[in-house]
């Protein structure tokens, strides 16, 4: 016998699994699939405003840090302040679904491809954010690999306001809105990387970015 | 009201005057209390230890002794919450005996709860001049809702000073069988709740269980703490002190 | 992994003489405790959110055959394999297998729970591959000889800082450093080369997601997304029960999983992935293996320790523990430490193996209360001393005197003698002290303190004698 009808044999046996049971399982299941019940969530205000400040303070509860410009065009120049500002270098790998924004002009010299081990900033987009924790989520594709938001030591990520969204419910209504299947890897963002391995003392900074700037677009 | 006192085998051997100052709270608030001189064991310790027969032998002979009553009134939340809830899941295969169980589960009180809440008793006889620190056993506050009822009382005695302790919920390390069992454990965690008691600066620590207070007790005197006072809340309630 | 649950007893007096754990385990405690209880406040309903995760775990668990299948289904579809193994050695024998398929020579592990249970490490060694451990409290574990962790969450936690700094001085040969950014630092250039060189990662798995056929990982570091970006494979091991439904019952189990293990709202890192990177990608595994563990899990589906299958592994039970606050993770003697462990250890590595452990906690029920899927942990752990009573496997005196005492309790007549005897034994004892320091039939209560004096009478004497007064 496979180990795998052992294992479900043994499962079925412990269920006492019969016609009858198996059909009310499976209805259960259906229900279940079909009925997707989300549980209680934390009360929020979901205007606009109020979403886009919630996220603000929660992603900064996260040790990110935030910045809101206008609109699109304005995203090289500010991500051109931070990285001097922070004395980073300015040379970045972009997501490809970003590189026709205008870094050059920023005085930025980007690379719009996946990541590289000697890459020290790394610019993103985001499929959408959740207020209620300070969340990025990140959907991978050709346009967007997923190890750009993660080998680089500097992580920015571009995020429209519109796409801030109330609830982690929300975002998966969306992916099935817009993308239909899960791409193969989303990635849930809340801030820079860390460990407390070490006497339990949070140190930022452990496999991943050490630190997340977050340029939201207001229109 | 007919009250039957169940005083707890721990209570009958070690420390009877709690069993007495029960039996004055309820006098006093006017119940007229039987005190069942067959009663022994809740059969409690039975339960824990794994010995099922023994303990459903014991949850027997408590019901037949307890169940004429209008109400069971026990000074322990350990026993307390054995007779009200343990005992129901006990007789999955005994119909008769469920129903017996649950008939007098719903009328048995730990005693500071049942009275706050069935008595509401407005006045106690005790007096005590002192600051206190109240201890919460594990089982009446996790099984039973026992926190704020002692309170209450207590804050109905003139010149008890309540003086509330960091980590007053956390397990005093007594457990029953476990603190002879693992001697050693258990006397490190009764040590982390003494210092609880010590930084609180009371001058007495109160519990609604004999067990937890002989665990604290213990470890207080064996760290050369001589002064402390470890009473039973119903002995400072009645003034049998 | 190596079962040393038999000798709990000597385990923990030697962790209660250690005071570097002592210390440790202190500075841990208020931390995980304190940030649970803030990182609660903000969820409005609690307890709803714990009833609808106790829900959803149960919906699984009531009918894990069907969900197992149906999650199976759609994984293939994804163009992930599905491997199922019995036992540890199986999980070992699989992993090899697939390292060999593929020509691995190293692979990057993120924590998994269930590679432990396996012994994984030693099997992917004897085999000549390399596995590295890169989750940085088991990357520190790994270094210093294979120790095994104490917490699931935190499985360095009885390490301090001076004991990190002499081991990175010691394996990487680098100058001794004492801060923990910089230690921190030097271990993640040393992973970092790793994870670039890794021909296979391995996770465990938080959830997999039944709507999808995907797995979902809870981590902080970033290594879990290392391991399962980077190399060219990827193999998941988690057990049976790790099963949930939709993704919605993911974002309810997400609002509990990270507040109850590290009081955070929500992890750093949470993925979700599905099935393996199309051609025009530019990362992700090219292949990807579930490996569903049984180990021991199919035999408790159905049985008196069903529930205890809804376990999230969040750690919270330990972290509220007073046992375990007390004595730490290692005593416990294998995998799975404090309150779960207590009840894991019997089921999947054997009750006779784990005499102790059940007896081994005050059934306080701290653990009970804060358990965000609701297990009845003291209940089943009293349900365990049951069985190991009726098995014939408590010490034959414990099981006569428990007889004999319920026995003597159901005659009152005889037990109110015993007790005027035991009385006044006990204060001869005594003597004319308020206390006894040494009690013969319980040496084990005064090693560590008092044993207070009875007052003198029992009370069913001192009540008869008042009532013939009056």
């Amino acid at each position: 016998m496979s180990s795998r009808d052992d294992i479900l044999g043994r499962v079925r046996a412990g269920l006492q699994r019969n016609a009858g049971n198996a059909a009310a399982g499976r209805e259960i299941m259906q229900a279940a699939m079909e009925g997707r019940v989300e549980g209680p969530k934390p009360a929020m205000d979901t205007a606009p405003a109020a979403l886009l400040e919630r996220f603000r303070i929660k992603s900064e509860l996260q040790s990110s840090t935030v910045e809101v410009v206008a609109q699109e065009s304005d995203v090289p120049a500010a991500v051109a302040r931070y990285l001097a500002a922070m004395k980073l270098p300015t040379t970045a790998v972009v997501q490809p679904a970003l590189a026709a924004l205008e870094w050059a002009a920023a005085g930025l010299k980007v690379e719009a491809r996946g990541a590289r081990d000697a890459d020290l900033v790394g610019i993103t987009g985001c499929f959408c954010a959740v207020a209620e924790t300070g969340t990025l989520m990140m959907c991978s594709s050709p346009d967007t690999p997923a190890a750009v938001s993660l080998l680089p030591e500097t992580h920015v990520a571009v995020v429209r306001a519109a796409r801030i969204l109330p609830y982690m419910e929300d975002a998966w209504n969306l992916a099935r809105a817009e993308l239909g299947t899960l791409p193969r890897a989303v990635n849930f963002i809340s801030g820079p990387s860390r460990t407390g391995d070490i006497e339990q003392t949070i140190v930022l900074g452990a496999h991943g970015p050490y630190r997340v700037h977050l340029v939201i677009v207001e229109n | 009201m007919r009250v039957g006192l169940f005083v707890t085998c721990l209570v009958d051997l070690m420390r009877p005057s709690i069993g007495f100052a029960a039996l004055k709270l309820l006098e006093n608030a006017g119940c007229e209390v039987v005190v069942p001189d067959t009663q022994t064991c809740c059969g409690q310790p039975a339960w824990n230890s794994g010995d099922k027969p023994g303990a459903e032998a014991l949850a027997k002979k408590t019901i037949a002794e307890f169940e004429g009553f209008d109400y069971v009134v026990v000074p322990s939340g350990s026993c307390g919450d054995h007779i009200r809830t343990e005992y129901l899941g006990m007789f999955a295969t005994e119909p008769e005996w469920r129903d017996r169980a649950t008939a007098m589960a719903a009328r048995t009180y730990e005693l500071t709860d049942f009275l706050v809440s069935v008595l509401k008793v407005e006045a106690v006889p005790g007096n005590y001049t002192g600051s206190v620190t109240y201890h919460d056993s594990c089982t009446g506050l996790r099984s039973l809702g026992i926190k704020a009822q002692p309170r209450a009382l207590l804050a109905k005695v003139k010149g008890v000073e309540l003086k509330e302790m960091n980590g007053c919920e956390e397990c005093c390390g007594f457990g029953g069988t476990f603190s002879v069992k693992f001697g050693d454990v258990s006397a490190a965690i009764a040590e982390r709740k003494c210092d609880f008691i010590h930084s609180s600066g009371a001058k007495a620590v109160a519990g609604g269980d004999l067990g937890c207070l002989l665990n604290i007790e213990g470890k207080l005197r064996r760290m050369g703490d001589e002064t402390t006072r470890v009473l039973h809340v119903a002995e400072i309630l009645a003034g049998e002190v | 992994m190596e079962i040393k649950s038999m000798r709990f007893k000597a385990n923990a007096s030697a962790s209660l003489a250690n005071v570097v754990l002592q210390g440790n385990l202190k500075n841990a405690k208020g931390k995980f405790v304190t940030k649970r209880a803030e990182a609660l406040r903000d969820l409005d309903d609690f307890e709803g959110t714990r009833d609808a995760a106790k829900a959803i775990r149960n919906k699984v668990i009531d009918n894990l055959d069907l969900w197992l299948e149906r999650f199976e289904r759609k994984a293939l579809d994804t163009g992930a394999h599905v491997l199922w193994a019995k036992d540890g050695a199986e999980v070992c024998r699989l992993v090899t297998e697939i390292a060999r398929k593929h020509g691995v020579k190293k692979v990057t592990k993120s924590k998994s729970m269930l590679s432990e249970e396996a012994g994984l490490n030693q099997a992917l060694e004897a085999a000549g591959i390399q596995p590295v451990e890169t989750d940085l409290g088991e990357y520190i574990l790994q270094v210093d000889n294979n120790e095994p962790p104490s917490h699931i969450i935190a499985p360095a936690v009885h390490k301090s800082l001076d004991d990190v700094a002499d081991l990175f001085h010691k394996v990487h040969g680098t100058p001794r450093k004492t801060e923990i950014p910089a230690l921190t630092r030097e271990a993640r250039e040393v992973l970092r080369g790793h994870f670039m060189t890794a021909e296979m990662g391995l996770s465990g798995g938080n959830f997999l997601v039944a709507e999808t056929g995907s797995v979902a990982l809870v981590t902080n570091e970033g290594n879990g997304r290392m391991v399962t970006t980077m190399p060219k494979v990827h193999v998941v091991i988690t057990g049976i029960e790790k099963v949930i439904p939709t993704l919605e019952d993911l974002s309810t189990l997400m609002r509990l999983l990270p507040r109850s293990a590290t009081g955070q709202s929500i992890s750093n890192y949470f993925s979700i992935l599905t099935g393996v990177k199309k051609p025009e990608e530019h990362d992700g595994p090219e292949h990807l293996y579930f490996v569903l563990v049984d180990s021991g899990r199919a035999d408790v589906v159905g049985g008196d320790f069903h529930e205890m299958l809804r376990c999230i592994r969040c750690g919270a039970c330990m972290n509220h523990c007073p046992v375990y606050q007390t004595i730490g993770g290692h005593a416990y003697g294998w995998v799975y430490p404090g309150p779960m462990g207590s009840v894991l250890t019997p089921l999947y590595a054997g009750i006779e193996n784990s005499i102790d452990l059940p007896h081994a906690a005050t059934l306080c029920n701290q653990c009970g209360v804060v358990c965000p899927v609701g297990i009845p942990l003291p209940e089943l752990l009293r349900k365990l001393r049951e069985k190991q009573t009726d098995a014939g496997l408590r010490p034959l005196t414990e099981r006569i005197g428990l007889r004999l005492w319920a026995w003597v309790a159901q005659q009152p007549t005889l037990y109110a003698l015993g007790a005027r005897f035991g009385v006044r034994y006990l204060k001869w004892l005594a003597g004319k002290s308020d206390r006894i320091s040494l009690l013969p039939m319980a040496p084990e209560w005064t090693r560590g303190r008092e044993f207070p004096a009875p007052q003198g009478k029992t009370f069913r004497e001192m009540y008869a004698a008042r009532r013939a007064a009056q």
